[in-house]
């Protein structure tokens, strides 16, 4: 971390007589670790995701390996490593703590801060013309938090989990394999990472809300905030009534475990499904907590290189709003088959379907919004368009697997497992990239090479569709997820996924050179370094912008539009 | 002894030597427990204790005195198919024994197969006809164009009209899926644990059979799919109606059967049912399919499905009765009801 | 705030308002998660969701009496003994045929195999699930626990009827039998006892 916070620091002081008194810093600890600037907290959570993306995605690389071919092959060395027992299932229980850590890193570690915590952190204040986000000392609060959760899930790595080191529950943590069916404090520990980087959210999503609600330039109304903002908006409500959902179930989970509560256990009167109700109420808003501002920032692009502003700027804001409030109500299509009645089972299909229009409206409007453009094609835009398509991909096997019946063969499967990482691991992936390499002059000062970004892209494109295009056929073929072997049958496309995530692997080089390569030599950006089409409030600000910006806040007239807040100069 | 073996086994998995995780076959007593080492440093049948495992009891009554052998497998049904026997096969549902299933396998394919590759087709064509229509060389000068009411009415009414006619058979497999099982149709208690499957028949002297996972090695040489086979089977009747029930032990499993389009969550403390009728007799197998620990991939399912009167035959040599015979530990016969008046 | 920009006390009052109300729903759905604890368990004796039985009492089953068509339906009985409850659990027989509306005496047999006293709870479900709310018990041995001495026997008795009105609902169309399933668990407060052992 430090390294890079070196890094940064030397930008700002190339630029510090430009903007000498808005640039006044404090002292390296008090910036980095007592920081209650919205960029620096920004930028930690940035790195703090790229990090944790790291460790998770090399967990996927040793779960990707053990797969290639059938047979139990490393788990044992893994086992012992983490300090487990020789046996057998001490390695089989080291697969299940890999897929729940896996899932846990990326979902609550990688994803969340990197989107909300890093480019919501970052951009939502500059995108609205505030100076700071609303509570700058809370800021600080959520990513520390998130941090400490980190932490706690790595930690519980490290102590018994029941039949091994590691909390082998699944990142959902199902009462009871999570509660009497895995001794030891492993899981408590995943359980406690779970509380505090859920606060933390939840402290940023008050944050976020209350800095959009009250601390927009003059003449920004709500209707102007450009999507990013109101993606973020959409989000920040989804985590505030999500996350508390979350943190009661994995409280009374804690509690069951370790204080004979029973709330979840049969034996005295609780009931397990309920857990997954609970789970699920929080679990599937999550899935658009993840996704959401990834929308957002491909509205952005798009209508940048587009030099076009967006299609249907109402309906689309309008469709992230529907979609967090449908995405409320479907909750138990995560639970098909666990018993439920014929009329419940009929009412969760229709509703999930129903989530396909919004998100339709939002695909449309973005080819809408390139169509009679001018497109040029940059590393952001690339990444864009990419999502586009890959979206689509996975929200279509959405709505396969909302039908309950057709969801009674692929539940559980691989399908699920393709599913999902098309929405996220290339949904929502690719639109952090897409963010990443659009902001990332804004960030930084300094050029990215476009070359590495396209050569990132187009590997990287390559990689994900192989790997996770043929889990699709696993999971038609029977496939259930969470194993760590599997028949004869699923060798040729397990092996073949597994290629896939060679070349996605070695894709990732290029763009940790790209950025290392941008901050020791790369052009010096400009304060608008993508033209015409970047139209939001960002651009308007010196690359990077001032350690305090907006002192005079900027303010959008009458005749501006919500896609346009330069100010009227030329 | 025990040291040494574990020993032995550790060599093995520094050695990152293949370990074959399974469950002995049926003649080892704690069966659940013995775990082969097959590796190139380790003996075959060098077995190791490995604890915190609920011993399998051995099943309620061997198979035997001829009378039932298990059925051998027809390659390529009731199980998953590889890309080298067939490529096209390997990419999609396997084939289907059940009315349900035909019927699901039959709105995938013609209904939802075809819709959603429409529409990816039509979004990556979108796509590329933006791109090569209106990338900055070919139009220079951007459109300010940001409404079109026509269009966003075509793209919110169509998607709806799709999900709607998506709905239709999607409602009637639901409703198809959930008929109720008749009065007199064939009980089987499929019960979860940790990790194995004991399947119980209350019509036919309440026996029991207890499912481990063969050994993958010994399963190829009875020529069956390794991980797939177990010791003792579900065997079923075909062409009758089976309520199948399922409830677990411990902690949630899921009892299911791809090529018969059936899952089934086995949750501890309720019991859940579904109807299932397997027209053609045959071995189909399955796996657990819900998170259930460290053996979650290791407790197979194998349905078999026998004619009628083989499956009575099946069930004398278990040492059940078939329903309305006289069993010698047949239940004593309720109390009457008490009539409604009586207070 | 020290470094960052100072922002007017106005905007600070009003931030500090939006950041409480906001705090205030996330502590509301808090809560929510807890009550929806019994919610839930309301929501499934109300509705019979999830299979749950309904609880009625003698006048429940008069008026029930009233209705009675004469027509029957099958009703099978299944027991389990959850994981670490030494307990032989099973129903006297597996199946009976009741008049639809009529009271009916199901007896389950219990047996304590080990050594020392056990506690147990039942929980219960039927199936089809839509039967819950037409499956009435006046009397049952799963309303509270159950002690049994090593070695002990006993007959637990379940007093039900079937409520009439699942003749006029389209969801019992065609359901010919209904599974009334218990499965008895070691009850939490005995737990603590003696060693655990398969069942």
């Amino acid at each position: 971390m430090a390294t890079t916070a070196e890094g940064f620091d030397a930008h700002h002081d190339h630029g510090h007589d430009a903007h000498d008194h808005a640039d006044h810093k404090p002292g390296f600890f008090a910036r980095w670790f007592m920081s209650t600037n919205h960029k620096d907290i920004g930028t930690m959570y940035l790195i703090f995701a790229i990090i944790a993306g790291i460790v998770g995605g090399a967990i996927s690389g040793i779960m990707r390996v053990e797969l290639a071919e059938p047979g139990i092959q490393y788990l044992g060395w893994w086992a012992q490593l983490m300090g487990g027992a020789s046996d057998v299932n001490t390695a089989l229980h080291m697969w299940n703590v890999f897929i729940t850590a896996h899932g846990l890193i990326m979902v609550f570690f990688m994803v969340m801060p990197a989107m909300i915590g890093g480019f919501g952190n970052w951009f939502v204040p500059l995108m609205i013309g505030a100076p700071d986000m609303a509570f700058p000392r809370m800021n600080n609060v959520s990513f520390w938090l998130t941090v400490a959760g980190f932490f706690s899930l790595l930690f519980s790595l490290f102590v018994p989990g029941g039949t091994g080191p590691g909390a082998g529950t699944g990142w959902t943590v199902y009462a009871p394999l999570s509660t009497s069916g895995s001794v030891g404090p492993a899981v408590d520990f995943a359980i406690f990472s779970l509380h505090l980087a859920g606060a933390g959210s939840i402290l940023g999503a008050t944050n976020f809300i209350t800095t959009i609600f009250n601390m927009r330039a003059p003449g920004m109304t709500l209707h102007k905030m450009p999507l990013f903002v109101w993606s973020v908006l959409v989000t920040a409500f989804l985590l505030l009534l999500a996350l508390p959902v979350l943190a009661a179930a994995i409280t009374m989970l804690l509690t069951d475990r370790n204080f004979g509560t029973t709330f979840f256990n049969p034996a005295g009167g609780g009931d397990p499904v309920l857990y997954q109700h609970l789970f699920w109420f929080f679990g599937h808003p999550e899935v658009y907590i993840m996704i959401l501002p990834g929308f957002g920032m491909i509205s952005q692009i798009i209508a940048t290189f587009s030099r076009k502003p967006v299609f249907g700027y109402l309906g689309m804001a309008y469709a992230m709003v529907a979609i967090g409030v449908v995405g409320f109500i479907v909750w138990a299509h995560h639970m098909y088959t666990v018993g439920l009645d014929v009329n419940t089972k009929m009412y969760f299909t229709a509703a999930t379907m129903v989530i396909a229009v919004p998100t339709g409206v939002k695909i449309f409007s973005w080819i809408a919004t390139m169509w009679g453009g001018s497109l040029s094609f940059k590393s952001p835009m690339v990444w864009s368009m990419g999502f586009i398509f890959l979206f689509t991909v996975g929200g279509v096997t959405g709505v396969v697997l909302a039908n309950g019946g057709i969801d009674d063969n692929l539940h559980d499967t691989y399908y699920v497992v393709a599913h999902f990482h098309y929405v996220l691991s290339m949904g929502a992936v690719f639109s952090m990239f897409a963010g990443f390499y659009y902001w990332f002059p804004k960030m930084s000062g300094r050029m990215h090479s476009e070359l590495l970004s396209h050569i990132h892209f187009w590997t990287f494109f390559v990689g994900v569709n192989v790997i996770f295009f043929p889990q699709h056929f696993l999971g038609m073929q029977g496939m259930p997820r969470r194993y760590p072997d599997y028949p004869e049958a699923y060798h040729f496309w397990h092996e073949i996924s597994t290629y896939g995530y060679y070349i996605m692997a070695g894709s990732m080089v290029f763009f940790f050179v790209n950025i290392l390569y941008a901050l020791v030599a790369g052009k010096k950006a400009e304060a608008n370094p993508w033209g015409e089409g970047a139209t939001t409030l960002e651009w308007t600000l010196p690359s990077p912008p001032p350690y305090h910006q907006f002192e005079t806040l900027p303010v959008i007239t009458d005749s501006m539009d919500y896609h346009d807040h330069r100010p009227a100069t030329a | 002894m025990k040291n040494s073996i574990l020993a032995l086994l550790a060599a093995g998995l520094a050695a990152f030597a293949p370990l074959s995780v399974a469950a002995q076959d049926a003649a080892a007593p704690a069966v659940a427990e013995a775990v082969q080492v097959v590796g190139a440093q380790t003996a075959p049948g060098a077995e190791a204790g490995v604890g915190n495992l609920t011993p399998a009891e051995a099943s309620a009554a061997p198979a035997g005195e001829g009378a039932y052998i298990p059925m051998a497998p027809t390659e390529g049904k009731g199980m998953p198919t590889s890309y080298e026997d067939d490529p096209l096969k390997s990419m999609t549902f396997q084939d289907q024994y059940t009315a349900n299933g035909e019927y699901a396998l039959g709105m995938h394919d013609y209904v939802l197969l075809p819709v959603i590759t429409a529409i990816s087709l039509l979004v990556l064509g979108l796509l590329l006809y933006v791109v090569m229509r209106f990338n900055r060389k070919a139009n220079p000068v951007a459109s300010k164009t940001t409404h079109n009411t026509a269009i966003e009415v075509i793209w919110t009414i169509v998607p709806v009209i799709i999900l709607v006619i998506i709905a239709v058979p999607s409602i009637t497999l639901l409703a198809r899926q959930y008929e109720t099982p008749p009065a007199d149709a064939v009980t089987i208690k499929a019960t979860g644990y940790q990790w194995y499957w004991g399947y119980t028949y209350p019509d036919h002297g309440d026996i029991e059979v207890i499912s481990n996972m063969l050994d993958p090695a010994e399963a190829v040489k009875r020529g069956e799919p390794g991980q797939l086979a177990v010791d003792n089977r579900m065997v079923v009747p075909a062409g009758v109606p089976l309520r199948i029930q399922t409830t677990a032990s411990d902690v949630i499993h899921a009892f299911a059967v791809p090529s018969l389009w059936f899952k089934m969550d086995a949750v501890p403390g309720r019991l859940n049912e579904k109807l299932l009728t397997i027209p053609e007799p045959g071995v189909y197998y399955g796996q657990c399919s819900e998170l259930c620990g460290a053996r979650h991939g290791f407790m197979p399912i194998a349905v078999e499905a026998l004619p009628p009167a083989e499956f009575a035959a099946w069930v004398r040599a278990q040492g059940g009765s078939m329903p309305g015979e006289e069993a010698a530990a047949a239940a004593p016969a309720a109390p009457e009801a008490a009539p409604a008046a009586a207070n | 705030m020290a470094s960052a920009a100072p922002l007017n006390d106005d905007t600070a009052r009003r931030n500090l308002r939006t950041g409480l109300i906001a705090f205030a729903g996330a502590l509301a759905m808090l809560g929510l998660g807890y009550a929806s604890v019994p919610l839930y368990r309301l929501f499934c004796q109300v509705t019979g969701f999830g299979g749950t039985t309904m609880t009625a009492t003698e006048s429940d089953a008069a008026r029930a009496a009233a209705g009675v068509t004469g027509q029957k339906i099958s009703i099978r009985f299944d027991a389990t003994a959850a994981m670490g409850m030494p307990w032989t659990f099973r129903p006297t027989q597996p199946t009976d045929t009741v008049t639809i509306g009529e009271r009916d005496i199901a007896t389950y047999v219990a047996r304590n195999d080990s050594d020392f006293p056990i506690t147990g709870m039942a929980t219960f479900n039927v199936e089809p699930e839509q039967a819950g709310k037409y499956f009435n018990k006046i009397q049952c041995f799963c309303f509270t626990e159950q002690t049994l001495q090593p070695g002990q026997e006993v007959i637990m008795p379940v007093l039900y009827f079937v409520d009439p009105a699942m003749l006029d609902d389209p969801n019992m169309k065609g359901v010919e039998q209904i599974t009334l399933s218990y499965t008895f668990h070691r009850s939490e407060t005995s737990q603590a006892a003696a060693p655990r052992s398969s069942n």
